[in-house]
């Protein structure tokens, strides 16, 4: 959303408004709020999602108010009765997290026009699945003229000093250390084989970035040269020219289902299922899957294709297959023991 | 006539009121839900006691993170003192027009943000940044030194971006002293360091301590700065509550967490306020 300064005049207005009349309040709802994500999701929401939305509801007003998983749950649960957000979008581990705190509302399956449509997996009634996020292996082809195969590439001599990894706040750097431990004969109940080969990792560590976001900004400054990366987080920084570049390692690259909720006790339900419905029709999902953002679709009516299908998979038959989906609930389980282990133990 | 005469001394306390209720509404009563909040047993009730300050004092790992962080505000402030002194001693002996161009270049950096300071120490510090590459071409280093995401890399980041609150207080306070009193030191027969230690660094000291506490305070606090240069491996306490209060959720350990870190940063304050008080004492003496 463009902020004008009548745009600005009239929101400070409204809101003085409300201050002085608080019974205003009440009858009078505010914009419907989406908590998207930074990055590459809020450009290709902000470009492609608000306007489809607001033409097919009569220009309704809506706001985009970009955060992590954890930061929406945070802000809800620190006023359900009134939350300041109407629609949040969340990996697999929040959202389990925020259905179990109850501060979802069911989908209207029944209502819904595009929900059958959905792949399988997609179709959660909690919150169906608009999109998949895919993370592999990101490097920059300037300096790795050999393009990595493999996780076990991370070790290898050459990159002493120029691997980049995150903490496990995020979905990426948990994903990854799972991943790894599943590599060394761990599981998601069992990743003390993955703590144990990040360790080995350290030699080869140049950075451990406090978020995914910041992978980038390393990727840019020549900091890293390789390091476990999201599909989606570097199409923005190939659009833009800096050489990076993204690889399915061998043993699979790791997939995970992002879902879209209705907010408990949202004052903007009907619009929330609105824009809902729009993320989830086949005209948006082709779209995003487009360049720049190539966003991978979870309507079957949208077939696959261009960049996705060469690099990732040409079907979501064949993404299921090749891909790694991790078990988040027995994930979540242990996951507050393990931020607190990488803590302690991972230092550089 | 003697009860037309008030007296002007008297504090006018209800002229304070609206800013004591504003900050009665708007910071103690939010304070005082943190610490109940603070002393839930457990993230979904479970009782109320002090197990979570049993938890963070009893763990040598939680003790570290709060040491480390005060530490680093140890370093910065002193490197921010070390730089910025002689900067207002040149500003208060300058002329005029120079006075106007050291002073817009100390608010030079108050009028970008803190985020856009920090993005460029990014690009200073990086592998492929201005020292490393300055070093390279000069054959002083042969394979780029690592600068980003350590302790010294952050200091160095964080006095920047501190810098006009220590700069700003030493100003004030060495405009102050009368010229002439460096003067008549050097008609007694002092040289110039024997001036500079016995009569303007004495003189100087509140303006030292206001700085100091500025630099301090915004140094331990500075969240952005420390996780955008200092990066995901160095815990400091800003991030360690963020990381419990919105990663894991668990809001009683993370308002645990900032009570502590709240009342070690007041134990610091109140130590400089008592230099402060002594200094005051030394000048005048």
């Amino acid at each position: 959303m463009l902020l004008t300064r009548r745009n600005l005049m009239q929101t400070a207005l409204t809101l003085g408004a409300m201050h002085a009349f608080p019974g205003l309040t009440w009858a009078q709802a505010r914009p419907l709020v989406f908590a998207t994500f930074t990055g590459s999701w809020e450009e290709a929401h902000k470009a492609v999602l608000v306007p489809a939305f607001r033409k097919a509801n009569g220009n309704a007003d809506m706001v985009l108010d970009p955060m992590l998983s954890v930061d929406q749950i945070s802000k809800v649960k620190a006023a359900p009765g009134n939350p300041p957000i109407d629609v949040m979008l969340h990996d697999p581990g929040p959202a389990l997290q925020a259905v179990a705190q109850g501060l979802v509302e069911p989908y209207p399956v029944e209502k819904s026009a595009h929900f059958k449509d959905l792949i399988p997996v997609a179709q959660d009634a909690n919150g169906p699945a608009p999109f998949f996020q895919t993370v592999g292996l990101t490097y920059n082809p300037d300096t790795v003229k050999t393009p990595p195969t493999s996780w076990a590439d991370l070790w290898r001599p050459e990159f002493k000093g120029k691997v980049g990894i995150t903490n496990l706040n995020s979905t990426l750097g948990t994903g990854f250390l799972v991943e790894i431990a599943k590599m060394h004969g761990g599981s998601e109940a069992n990743v003390e084989p993955g703590f144990a080969a990040i360790d080995k990792l350290k030699p080869n560590l140049a950075a451990v970035a406090a978020n995914p976001g910041q992978l980038a900004t390393l990727f840019q400054q020549g900091q890293i040269d390789i390091s476990p990366g999201n599909f989606n987080a570097i199409q923005i920084l190939k659009a833009r020219g800096v050489p990076v570049e993204f690889v399915a390692p061998k043993e699979g690259a790791i997939a995970f289902k992002t879902t879209i909720h209705i907010v408990k006790n949202s004052p903007n339900r009907e619009l929330a299922f609105k824009l809902i419905e729009a993320a989830l029709s086949p005209e948006v999902q082709a779209t995003l899957m487009d360049s720049p953002y190539l966003i991978v679709p979870t309507n079957s009516k949208v077939r696959m294709g261009g960049e996705i299908a060469k690099v990732l998979a040409k079907d979501q038959a064949e993404l299921q297959r090749k891909f790694v989906f991790q078990d988040w609930a027995k994930i979540n389980e242990q996951r507050a023991e393990w931020i607190q282990r990488f803590n302690r133990d991972i230092k550089i | 006539m003697r009860t037309n005469l008030r007296d002007v001394t008297v504090y006018e306390l209800r002229l304070a009121a609206p800013l004591a209720a504003f900050f009665a509404v708007f910071f103690v009563a939010p304070l005082l839900l943190l610490f109940v909040l603070s002393l839930q047993a457990a993230p979904d009730g479970g009782g109320y006691g002090v197990a979570q300050y049993v938890a963070f004092l009893g763990d040598a790992f939680s003790l570290g993170v709060l040491g480390s962080t005060l530490w680093l505000g140890v370093k910065v402030t002193a490197l921010c003192l070390l730089l910025g002194y002689p900067v207002a001693w040149l500003h208060v002996r300058s002329p005029g027009w120079a006075k106007g161009v050291i002073m817009l270049v100390v608010l030079l950096p108050l009028l970008t943000s803190v985020v856009v300071r920090t993005f460029a120490w990014i690009v200073i510090l990086g592998r492929q940044g201005i020292v490393n590459a300055a070093l390279m071409d000069l054959g002083l280093i042969d394979t780029p030194l690592r600068m980003l995401y350590t302790e010294g890399g952050l200091v160095v980041a964080l006095a920047q971006v501190q810098m006009p609150l220590m700069v700003l207080p030493l100003i004030t306070a060495l405009t102050r002293i009368d010229p002439n009193l460096a003067d008549a030191s050097a008609v007694l027969g002092a040289g110039h360091w024997r001036t500079f230690r016995k009569v303007t660094l004495p003189l100087s000291l509140p303006g030292i301590v206001a700085g100091c506490l500025l630099t301090y305070a915004a140094a331990i606090t500075a969240f952005i700065t420390q996780s955008l240069v200092g990066g995901g491996q160095m815990l400091f306490m800003p991030m360690y509550i963020y990381q419990q209060a919105s990663t894991l959720q668990n809001w009683p350990f993370a308002a645990a967490i900032s009570i502590i870190f709240l009342a070690a940063v007041l134990l610091v304050v109140w130590l400089f306020n008592l230099l402060g008080r002594l200094s005051r004492g030394y000048a005048q003496a």
